[in-house]
């Protein structure tokens, strides 16, 4: 029974409507985030002017990097944080300011504001000569660190500030989760962010070892696949939502809701089919679009005469999007049965909204955490994805889980509908009509 | 294997409203209407027989099956609920076969069963057609065929001639006899003329309380001697309205061919008629709230 409902779910969903805008959604999505873009990196040659930028894990870049921030903010009075990943612009009162001074003064060295200013001072004239020197003289003129234009300024350099003679690493680290303690959180002082402060230039060496270690380790696939996971993530954690709702309201807007409670069929049997065929048919064009990078990959795979892991976007696919739409549809699926309503799409979509921004400061991947649209915007990395693999495996299994779980708690609710419990529908338009 | 439908002692609540009132009915093999005002409790009776709402209080059994057990009762009961509609983008045959599925009938099962029993509803050269595409009658049709997919023992229907033309209510009530010879119907309706010509056996329902549970000719046999007509004036007629339920109007002219309802015969003119259902379900809808005039 199971298996032709399946069937017959499969190609009602192949006939909605909406199944074909998400289809839409994820090309557009697709082609305009990494298809017509892709280009599979080449191997570094030497002597190159650039080979782009890398965080730096040394403790003293992190803390020259982490200083020069909080200096310039300490300076200006306002300081940026993301708290639950949203965008926030902290000024603190006069008793948190002056602790944020004490701090710098023990980490830096610098003795408030006026010699805070001095510093950005000496950095802005040392930046424009610097611009100056590349292009003979006539493109930037002299700013100051008040300048309303100096954000217009392409930096050459970061400021950096020397960390105080004697301050150690872990003095330094408890100095800073202070200082993001009061800035309530989410500052580039705590403890995550810091780390990634410090970007320094990559070099020849860098630039060939990262390209080895994503032919050698990620067999070059590995690394696009999680590249078109990231991307592909960004639109499966949302979408599958909007096709669990529309089904769910599929049988009340078509009456067919007491047609089908008294047939034999159980519960669970009519909630599984439909999630099953939810899920197959969502993964489907996922899995087709993902072709197209994996034809990039073996085509410069066969010019440059490598290997290439062949399965490896089917097994990203599987292991890190389909948990995702597994837990959108399954509660997409749950509230839409609870309440008969369109809560689930509100319900996700802020879930999902939290956690787009949440990912912003962990782009380039390696800091999953259990963040349900885990982030790894760079083909490179594979060092942080091997480290954080622990991690991206417990998040997923338990959004999985859950995804499950939520199926299971769907036909419960499916099953004492069927017997004229739980409408809670009902009660609340019942309600409703006794408020008005 | 008991073949009747036994309701015991039921109680049905929706909050503190109390929707049906003691209800004990034994129902056999055959056409069963359930006749009442709106609102008088049908639906929920039959909610409650096809394990769509939980009994409050008492007991309910289906051919020997405790509606407390849903998934058995389900087995043999089809269902042609009043707001009756099905996926509009399925084509007929489609509609017809998701619910087989649902039913646990095997393909091969499927593929016999459904061709036949849209030729027996008259819908056999529809079976491509879109649901949302058929009119209402074909609709009704299509429901009964749905309700008997899985050759249930018992068959209950809802209001299901209302919105009908002449033509297709008298099709669908044959069909409906038909059905009956060889299971349980259950007919729900307000329509006496859907009963009169359908049922034998009947209960009456009013505000969840079993008023009549009898023969149709049982019904009309309590009020016999008691119909009349009379040709009055159209200014008479406001006096008899007053004092005697008026069942039927026919207007001739300046006066009026009026049928009433009468203990004894109110004035000369007045002839003794034949009694219909409608006479007696209104004599008896009346008698219970003790209105009746003479």
């Amino acid at each position: 029974m199971l298996g032709q409902l399946f069937a017959k779910e499969c190609k009602q969903t192949a006939k909605s409507l909406i199944y074909w805008l998400i289809v839409l959604i994820l090309i557009f999505g697709f082609t305009t985030q990494l298809g017509n873009n892709m280009e599979i990196a080449k191997e570094p040659k030497p002597g190159r002017a650039s080979y782009g930028y890398q965080a730096s894990h040394d403790p003293e870049i992190i803390m020259s990097h982490t200083l020069g921030k909080l200096t310039e903010e300490y300076f200006r009075g306002n300081y940026t944080t993301y708290p639950i990943g949203f965008y926030k612009n902290v000024t603190l009162d006069k008793e948190d300011d002056h602790r944020i001074g004490e701090i710098l003064k023990e980490a830096a060295g610098i003795t408030g504001k006026e010699e805070a200013g001095r510093v950005m001072e000496d950095w802005y004239t040392a930046q424009t000569e610097l611009k100056e020197a590349e292009s003979g003289g006539t493109e930037a003129e002299d700013m100051g660190p008040n300048d309303v234009n100096a954000g217009d300024m392409m930096y050459r350099e970061p400021l950096k500030i020397e960390p105080a003679a004697g301050l150690t690493y872990e003095r330094f680290a408890e100095l800073m989760d202070e200082a993001d303690k009061i800035l309530g959180g989410g500052s580039e002082y705590g403890k995550d962010d810091r780390e990634m402060n410090a970007e320094v230039p990559k070099t020849y060496e860098d630039a060939k070892k990262e390209y080895n270690t994503l032919i050698e380790k990620d067999g070059l696939t590995g690394g696009y696949a999680r590249l078109f996971c990231d991307y592909m993530g960004i639109f499966l954690g949302i979408l599958p939502v909007f096709l669990a709702v529309t089904r769910g309201m599929r049988d009340r807007r078509a009456v067919m809701q007491e047609l089908i409670y008294t047939r034999r069929c159980p519960s669970l049997t009519v909630v599984a089919s439909r999630y099953l065929a939810m899920i197959v048919m969502l993964v489907l064009p996922v899995l087709a679009l993902s072709v197209f990078p994996l034809a990039k990959c073996m085509n410069y795979a066969r010019t440059a005469g490598i290997t290439v892991d062949m399965l490896a976007f089917v097994k990203y696919t599987f292991g890190w999007l389909m948990p995702m739409i597994m837990i959108a549809a399954a509660l997409g699926m749950f509230l839409t049965e609870l309440t008969d309503t369109a809560a689930a799409v509100l319900v996700q979509g802020a879930w999902w909204f939290v956690a787009i921004f949440g990912g912003v400061q962990t782009l380039r991947g390696g800091m999953y955490g259990w963040n349900l649209v885990p982030r790894h915007n760079t083909e490179f990395n594979w060092q942080g994805y091997h480290d954080g693999f622990a991690q991206l495996a417990l998040n997923r299994t338990l959004y999985a889980a859950a995804a499950l779980l939520l199926t299971l708690l769907t036909a419960y609710i499916y099953s004492q509908k069927r017997k004229g419990r739980l409408q809670i529908r009902g009660k609340i338009l019942a309600n409703r009509k006794s408020k008005s | 294997m008991s073949t009747t439908i036994e309701i015991r002692n039921l109680n049905q609540y929706y909050g503190r409203k109390q929707a049906l009132r003691d209800i004990n009915l034994t129902i056999e093999t055959g056409m069963f209407g359930l006749l009442g005002r709106n609102g008088a409790g049908k639906t929920t009776l039959m909610k409650v027989i096809a394990t769509l709402l939980p009994r409050s209080e008492g007991e309910v059994s289906v051919c020997g099956r405790s509606t407390l057990r849903p998934q058995e009762v389900r087995k043999i009961v089809g269902y042609l609920p009043q707001d009756f509609s099905m996926y509009p983008n399925m084509t007929v045959y489609e509609a017809m076969d998701y619910l087989g599925v649902l039913s646990g009938l095997s393909r091969a099962k499927r593929r016999q069963r459904i061709p036949r029993l849209l030729q027996r509803v008259n819908l056999q050269d529809d079976k491509r057609k879109k649901v949302k595409a058929l009119s209402g009658g074909m609709k009704r049709r299509l429901g009964i065929a749905q309700a008997i997919l899985h050759n249930p023992k018992v068959l209950i229907v809802d209001e299901p001639t209302a919105g009908l033309d002449p033509e297709e209510r008298v099709r669908f009530r044959n069909l409906l006899c038909e059905i009956a010879e060889e299971r349980i119907v259950i007919l729900s309706t307000h329509i006496v003329g859907d009963i009169e010509a359908t049922c034998e056996d009947i209960a009456v329902l009013d505000e969840g309380s079993v008023i009549y549970q009898g023969t149709v000719t049982d019904l009309i046999a309590m009020t016999e001697g008691k119909v009349y007509t009379a040709e009055i004036s159209k200014r008479e007629l406001e006096a008899l309205k007053k004092d005697y339920i008026v069942t039927s109007m026919l207007t001739l002219g300046n006066n009026v061919m009026a049928r009433f309802l009468a203990e004894e015969r109110p004035f000369a003119s007045a002839k003794l008629c034949e009694a219909g259902v409608e006479d007696a379900y209104m004599y008896l809808m009346h008698a219970e709230r003790g209105e009746l005039g003479c």
